[in-house]
């Protein structure tokens, strides 16, 4: 090895003091595997993280343990051991311990199976990832290994459509320049290629000799920040050869980008593993709950708390009862009293937390489970969202949040991929204030034009204009010549010869879409070179000489060419947004009303617009302007900066108005419809993406989420209102700021806010904003928020959680959506184009946006109501059932006696009352699919519900409480007194609590189907059937201990004052409830009356949606920022700079055919 | 599973959900709407059925007669005061006292005679599970080996108790006779039937002898010890051997432990010997009890009644007061639901009508 050079150590103080502390040393597998990190048991050690992913949690050792240790973490669960365990106890087991174990067994063996199973799909997953093939330099030559094998300072070799392992310093590549194009769509979710180049020392001397000896001599040292989330910045250095060279963001490839039309990529490993920035970007994967689990559960404790301290109080009276009456009593205190009275009572509290445990039965639990997962099951087996093309029904991954899906409050969607198709089409243009083409025509039933007079045409222009052809090609109309000459020279796009006809790479589809269009039309852009452009014009090729290329920039929102055209004449070519062209138009401008008036039918109809003008430049002017603007090459950035931003405005100056393109950003099917029935439903929708402002915006306004009314509040104007000294009273006063005010005064809902994700990073800074911001926010029709990272997305999703109680549900399609997937309460994917990724890590998985409505509106809905139906009658079967004992406990000398007997208590939450609430839990439908669809209102309930899920939950338990009372007192107070012996009251309370709940189910049943009757009746039945059979006297035969109530229930059904008992008592344990449900029906007869009878009309959602007269003019938006314009100009401008600093690029190097 | 198929357009649907009425939750349905008009007259119908329900219950209840003897002799004037105050389980003198009565109505059906305790928890647990049912249906091994639940009364002088347990140790056991004082004088012995007390199928499969059908109960029980508070052993309870040992009738009715604290079970029935005269006439009685059961230790009274009985069995008031009381409060609110609903549909229907 060669010696290294001492420079890394000489810098360690200034590395630390720029923050570069993180160190990699290429080349130099046993330093770097050294620092590796290691763990053993709990131990880790070591800095950096190797190339493999894990994602499972068990292994074949781990996996008993662990679970056990997880499903003990419920408290439910232990609490069910807990039960189990005093049963178990001879002294103090008031009930065997059959009832309890075996449920308990078999929900733990259910969990721990379903747990077992996932966690093999996901090292199936895993094991799929580590195993991909990557090209690894090992000593001398490079050698195929997998994933899993890279290690930090490994250089390495990408192929064309490869996927990039890790985090990668781009070293050289087969391209010139060292140039790369990746692919971010897992990333960012943009699905148009980026550009990356190596720095040019090491493009010069890494690809100037055979590059795998160049690259083993490869000994750089690179130094830059520790890993983090960040995905658009990098900052480090590279020490080599006692240099050092900065590094940025355009260096670095990172992992889970694809490399496209680059043959060969090298780079050195920076990050791997965990430290990449993706993964950095992933977050935690946390346990989903529901929120009506949770209130359950606190009911669950609450119900506990209140058992325990029942018992407590019954022990007492226990304790006092054997101190006081027992010892008188010579048969019962010889039976009854172990000791003190005090021991007495401390057994008792234990055999009356057992008597009482079946006021929360492990059942509940089971059935819970069982109903989530049969909703799941719904939800797969719809087939309204089954989509036919990609064979892809809905999918419910977490099995246990569908009642979260009626009570969404906040929709937060990605935009491209999920509202939109990221398909733009070239649908419409006015050139010369004419219009052609019909984008009220939906694209695939526009007629196809004829272009087979045309061999470079191949389809993909979905316009129908054939009075434009004949002109075009009939040389009548020069104005719209030059327009489509326009759109085939100015652009950034690469042409790729593939089978005789270009293939043209973009760096924004917008453009791609446009020069297609040309092509389509006669005018094929067919190759670019530094200096020339050929275009053939209606078969004929020209050859344009590129004298400038002005790029796009956010700021100045148009750009241009310079072009000598083949005759000599210097032309300037432009395409921008309306605002910026307009205004630079020459004076009297022909058509320019005809024109604007054309951008206002465009903007109606949502299409993208772009402006395209033309100025001839005399020869004069060009060579100063040239002059000058090598003169500003060579200035210093921030005076260059302005100096240019002038010299660009003086060239595109009187301009020559052409005509205007419509491009239309296909959005997914049904995505309007779907928003506005959501919007009906009370649901926000906020847009979160990582796309620029002006296109979120205009999907904003094509989807619907923003009417053209809607007043954009951006973020200086927001920054006002939460500067304001006290942004929520001055909301509520709506008189404090101007601004505030003036909104509310035209109408309050119709504000929308749009952000961008350097302006959310101010939340980070102003914490206080939060609340107020999430205030002002509800108030809103809607917020976009653009330009925003992954780990942003998921910020922004926190935020709505942390400020509202509402539920957020986050859809997405793409790897930058995992994150916000993940920390959204639901997280849907769209099973769509790009990448597993969203679905993989989603709750649910649709193919379609539009399934939405109905994933919510009726499943989500249905599913919430049946399970807020379901635990409030369970808990009020189980109580009603259970708490019968504090009553009889006083009559009993508290002695733990059970009022029924042990087979009644095991029987009935499972045979005799569980398969009707169970038919309810799974059929139950208060209004039809239709109905729901039909009135969104009917969502909001689940949102603002009259009674909060809290308050039902207690009045059922009141409820419970009554139906113990008179579950006890009625039959008390007949067989007070009587000849009656325990087991015929006993049968009596068993028959009354079992017609109680069954009569309670009859009355909450709204939907019956066949299986609903069948379960009302095989319950009672049931009862009938196992009472007789377990008091038969085959089986006291076989075990006099276990049935002793042999012949009880023979003589008490034979007996009419027991049926007249339990009549009477089902019938007033029932009333109040009979009550509150008769005065529902008198209260809301109106309503309900209302929601049934409209059921019966069609739903009419498909109608086109057009929008009225519109406010707003400019629908200008191209997808990208700032292209690869930089690139191709690096001849002319740029270069020049580099060329200045960095001596050392061969000027030789003349190559600049950068066609690709 | 669906199985792959093309459809019409050539896509392939290989998981492309069953069109079922129950995955698509499309099962046809009745759905009732409840409505003002089918709610309001349930209110008035439960009402009409319970009330005269309850008036009938009340009415059965009262013409069933009942007479009622409270013997315990708490009261010094009282006849068993005496037997009361000096007593103890193992005193081995019996202890007799008479009360003479006067019925004022004669008893025209069968009469049955019932003792009632007061304030004894026959229903607590520990006392409840003082047995072993095993033993009583006469099972061999357990009559020698008592099942631990039976502790303290398991075994006696290391030998196994039968009956074993609480239950059977606490068993009542005064003795009552009646007899009927004639106007002229005599006083006639009134003959009561000490079978037929028992459910049939505890007399005939829950209890059992040991030995099956061995006629020598003596020799069953051979190596067994009675109940510490008993006066005679299992085995000469009766000297009918169809109502001795365990299946003695007054023993199968103690065991059959009460509900409640205050209770009765059934002692005798009286026959109706002849339909012309009435089973209990018109007259002077004497109650005859030999005073064993000791109830002053905790406060407990012993009763002793007579009563007839109707289909509804025993006199039971509270049943018909408590139907007429359900059925009042369930017109009642049938009523204020009606006005209710009244109110509220004068006030909506209006509008209602005009956007219609």
């Amino acid at each position: 090895m060669r010696k290294r050079p001492t420079l890394p150590t000489l810098n360690a103080k200034e590395d630390m003091e720029s923050g570069f502390t993180w160190e990699v040393r290429a080349n130099s597998r046993h330093y770097q595997k050294q620092k590796q990190k290691k763990s053993f048991l709990c131990f880790r050690w070591g800095r950096y993280s190797d190339n493999v992913v894990r994602s499972h949690k068990y292994s074949p050792l781990t996996f008993l343990p662990l679970t056990l240790f997880e499903q003990f973490q419920r408290a439910a669960n232990l609490y069910f051991l807990l039960m189990m365990v005093l049963q178990c106890i001879p002294a103090i087991s008031s009930i065997p311990w059959y009832i309890t174990i075996i449920p308990l067994l078999t929900v733990l063996t259910v969990r721990g199976l379903k747990d077992l199973v996932t966690d093999m799909a996901r090292r199936r997953s895993d094991s799929e990832i580590n195993s991909r093939p990557c090209d690894v330099l090992i000593s001398q030559s490079f050698s195929a290994k997998q994933w899993k094998d890279l290690c930090v300072g490994d250089v390495l070799r990408i192929h064309k459509d490869q996927v990039i392992p890790a985090d990668v310093l781009l070293l050289c590549s087969s391209e010139p320049h060292s140039l790369c194009y990746v692919e971010t769509a897992d990333i960012d979710g943009e699905t148009n290629l980026k550009y990356r180049q190596a720095l040019n020392t090491t493009h010069d001397e890494l690809t100037s000799q055979p590059s795998e000896e160049a690259l083993r001599a490869f000994d750089g040292v690179v130094l830059c920040e520790e890993p983090n989330n960040r995905l658009y910045n990098f900052r480090g250095q590279l020490h080599w050869r006692g240099e050092t060279f900065i590094l940025d963001n355009e260096h670095v490839l990172l992992r889970g980008t694809v490399l496209r039309n680059t043959t060969f990529a090298y780079g050195l490993t920076i990050y791997a593993g965990a430290d990449t920035k993706i993964l950095r970007n992933c977050g935690k994967l946390r346990v989903k709950r529901t929120q009506l689990e949770r209130v359950f559960n606190k009911v669950v404790i609450g119900i506990v708390l209140s058992v325990l301290l029942i018992a407590l109080f019954l022990a007492i009276g226990c304790g006092v009862f054997s101190s006081q009456v027992i010892r008188q009593r010579e048969v019962l205190s010889a039976v009854a009293v172990f000791g003190t009275p005090a021991y007495t009572g401390f057994l008792i509290y234990w055999g009356y937390i057992i008597l009482l445990s079946p006021a929360m039965p492990i059942a509940l639990y089971i059935t819970f489970e069982v109903i989530h997962t049969i909703h799941s099951k719904f939800i797969g087996w719809d087939l309204e969202m089954y989509w036919q093309q990609a064979d892809a029904p809905a999918q419910a991954r977490n099995t246990s949040l569908s009642e979260e899906l009626g009570q969404v409050g906040y929709l937060l969607s990605d935009k491209t991929g999920t509202l939109t198709q990221n398909r733009l089409l070239f649908r419409q243009c006015c050139i010369a204030g004419e219009i052609y083409g019909d984008a009220s025509v939906i694209a695939e039933e526009v007629k196809p034009m004829d272009l087979s007079w045309n061999p470079f045409s191949c389809g993909g222009l979905y316009m129908s204009a054939p009075s434009l052809l004949e002109r075009l090609r009939g040389q009548q109309c020069p104005i719209s010549r030059q327009f489509f000459t326009a759109l085939a020279l100015c652009h950034t796009v690469m042409a790729q010869w593939k089978e005789d006809s270009p293939v043209y790479q973009a760096t924004s589809p917008d453009e791609e879409a446009l020069v297609g269009a040309a092509r389509e039309l006669g005018w094929v852009f067919l190759s670019r070179t530094r200096d020339f452009i050929v275009v053939s014009e209606l078969g004929v090729s020209h050859q344009y000489q590129l004298l400038a290329l002005v790029d796009f920039t956010s700021k100045r929102r148009c750009m241009s060419v310079l072009v000598r055209e083949p005759d000599g004449g210097i032309k300037l070519y432009c395409k921008g947004a309306d605002t910026v062209i307009l205004e630079r138009l020459q004076k009297d401008c022909p058509n320019q009303e005809r024109t604007e008036r054309a951008l206002e039918l465009f903007a109606e109809a949502c299409l993208r617009t772009l402006c395209v003008a033309v100025r001839s430049v005399p020869e004069a002017l060009w060579e100063q302007w040239s002059k000058t603007l090598t003169q500003a090459a060579a200035m210093a950035t921030s005076e260059r900066d302005i100096v240019l931003e002038k010299l660009y405005d003086e060239m595109e100056r009187e301009l020559l108005l052409l005509g205007v393109t419509a491009i239309e950003d296909r959005l997914q099917e049904g995505v309007p419809e779907t928003i506005a029935l959501l919007k009906q439903a009370g649901i926000k929708v906020w847009v979160l993406t990582g796309d620029k402002k002006e296109t979120a915006v205009n999907i904003g306004y094509s989807c619907r989420l923003l009417d053209p009314e809607t007043r954009l509040l951006d973020w200086q104007e927001l920054r006002q209102i939460l500067q304001s000294p006290d942004p929520q009273v001055s909301f509520a006063k709506a008189g404090c700021t101007e601004l505030w005010a003036e909104n509310k005064t035209i109408s309050r809902a119709k504000t929308s806010v749009v952000l961008t994700g350097s302006e959310l990073a101010e939340f980070d800074q102003r914490p206080e904003w939060g609340s107020s911001f999430m205030s002002l926010a509800e108030q809103c029709q809607s917020v976009l928020c653009c330009r925003v990272t992954p780990s942003q997305k998921a910020e922004i999703v926190t935020l709505v959680r942390k400020y509202t109680s509402s539920i957020t549900m986050s859809i997405g399609d793409g790897a930058n959506d995992v994150n916000m997937i993940k920390t959204a309460h639901v997280g849907v994917g769209l099973a769509g184009v790009e990448g597993g990724q969203a679905v993989q890590n989603a709750d649910f998985a649709v193919s379609q946006f539009r399934f939405l409505q109905r994933l919510l509106l009726v499943h989500g809905r249905w599913s919430y109501s049946r399970i807020s139906l379901f635990l409030c009658y369970f808990l009020f079967k189980t109580c009603g059932f259970a708490l019968v004992h504090i009553w009889f406990a006083f009559f009993n000398g508290f002695s733990t006696q059970s009022l029924y007997e042990t087979w009644f208590i095991a029987l009935y939450t499972v045979l005799y009352s569980a398969s009707p609430i169970m038919c309810i839990a799974i059929f139950e439908q208060d209004v039809s699919a239709e109905s729901s669809l039909k009135s969104p209102e009917l969502f909001k309930c689940g949102l603002k519900p009259k009674l909060s899920i809290h308050v039902k939950l207690v009045l059922h338990l009141l409820y419970a409480v009554y139906m113990s009372l008179v579950l006890f007192f009625i039959p008390f107070g007949v067989f007070y007194n009587t000849a009656y012996d325990f087991q015929t009251m006993a049968v009596t309370v068993s028959m009354a609590a079992t017609f109680t709940v069954t009569i309670e189910i009859l009355m909450l049943t709204k939907y019956w189907t066949k299986f609903n009757i069948a379960a009302v009746i095989v319950s009672v039945i049931m009862f009938f059937i196992c009472t007789r059979i377990t008091h038969s006297s085959r089986l006291f035969e076989k075990s006099p201990v276990d049935y002793y109530f042999i012949g009880a229930s023979d003589n008490a059904f034979a007996n009419p004052v027991v049926w007249l008992t339990a009549f009477l008592t089902t019938w007033t344990a029932f009333l109040p409830s009979f009550t509150v449900h008769a005065l529902n029906v008198i209260l809301s007869v109106h309503d309900k009356h209302k929601v049934h009878s409209s059921s019966s009309q069609p739903v009419e959602l498909r109608s086109r949606f057009r929008r009225g007269t519109s406010l707003r003019r400019s629908s200008y938006a191209i997808s990208q920022g700032a292209g690869p314009g930089r690139l191709i100009n690096s001849a002319t401008s740029i270069r020049r700079k580099e060329l200045s600093q960095d001596q050392k690029v061969t000027t030789s190097n003349t190559i600049t055919d950068i066609k690709l | 599973m669906a199985s792959s198929y093309k459809d019409e357009d050539g896509h392939i649907s290989v998981k492309k959900p069953e069109n079922t009425a129950f995955k698509q939750q499309r099962l046809p349905a009745w759905q009732p709407v409840l409505t003002a008009g089918t709610v309001l007259p349930a209110f008035f119908i439960i009402g009409l059925i319970f009330i005269p329900i309850g008036i009938g219950l009340y009415v059965t209840s009262n013409n069933i007669k009942e007479f009622e003897i409270d013997y315990t002799g708490l009261d010094p004037s009282s006849p068993c005061f005496n037997c009361s105050q000096n007593f103890s389980w193992n005193s081995t003198k019996p202890c007799t006292c008479s009360i003479p009565f006067y019925l004022e109505q004669p008893y025209e059906s069968n009469v049955f005679m019932y003792y009632g305790l007061s304030n004894f928890y026959q229903n607590h647990r520990r006392y409840v599970k003082s047995r072993d049912d095993s033993q009583l249906n006469g099972n061999e091994e357990s009559l020698r080996k008592p099942s631990k639940e039976c502790e303290p009364y398991a075994r006696h002088d290391n030998r196994p108790i039968a009956p074993c347990g609480a239950i059977a140790n606490s068993m009542f056991n005064d003795t009552l006779e009646l007899f009927y004082s004639d106007p002229n004088g005599t006083k006639t012995q009134i003959p009561l039937t000490a079978t037929g007390i028992a459910w049939w199928t505890d007399k005939h499969v829950k209890f059992r002898n040991p030995g099956g059908n061995n006629d020598n109960l003596t020799a069953a029980f051979q190596g067994t010890t009675k109940p510490i508070n008993w006066r005679r052993p299992a085995y000469e309870l009766d000297s009918d051997p169809e109502n001795n040992g365990f299946i003695n009738e007054d023993f199968i009715v103690w065991m059959r432990t009460a509900a409640l604290p205050t209770f009765r079970k059934l002692y005798r029935i009286i026959q109706r010997r002849n339909t012309m005269v009435p089973t209990l006439p018109r007259g002077n009685y004497t109650l005859e009890v030999v005073y064993n059961y000791p109830v002053r230790s905790f406060d407990g009274r012993k009763r002793m009644i007579f009563s007839t009985i109707s289909w509804m069995g025993g006199k039971n008031p509270f049943l018909g007061i408590a139907y007429i009381t359900v059925g009042s409060v369930c017109f009642l609110l049938g009523v204020i639901l009606l006005f209710i609903h009244h109110k509220y549909d004068n006030r909506n229907n209006n509008p209602d009508i005009s956007s219609n």
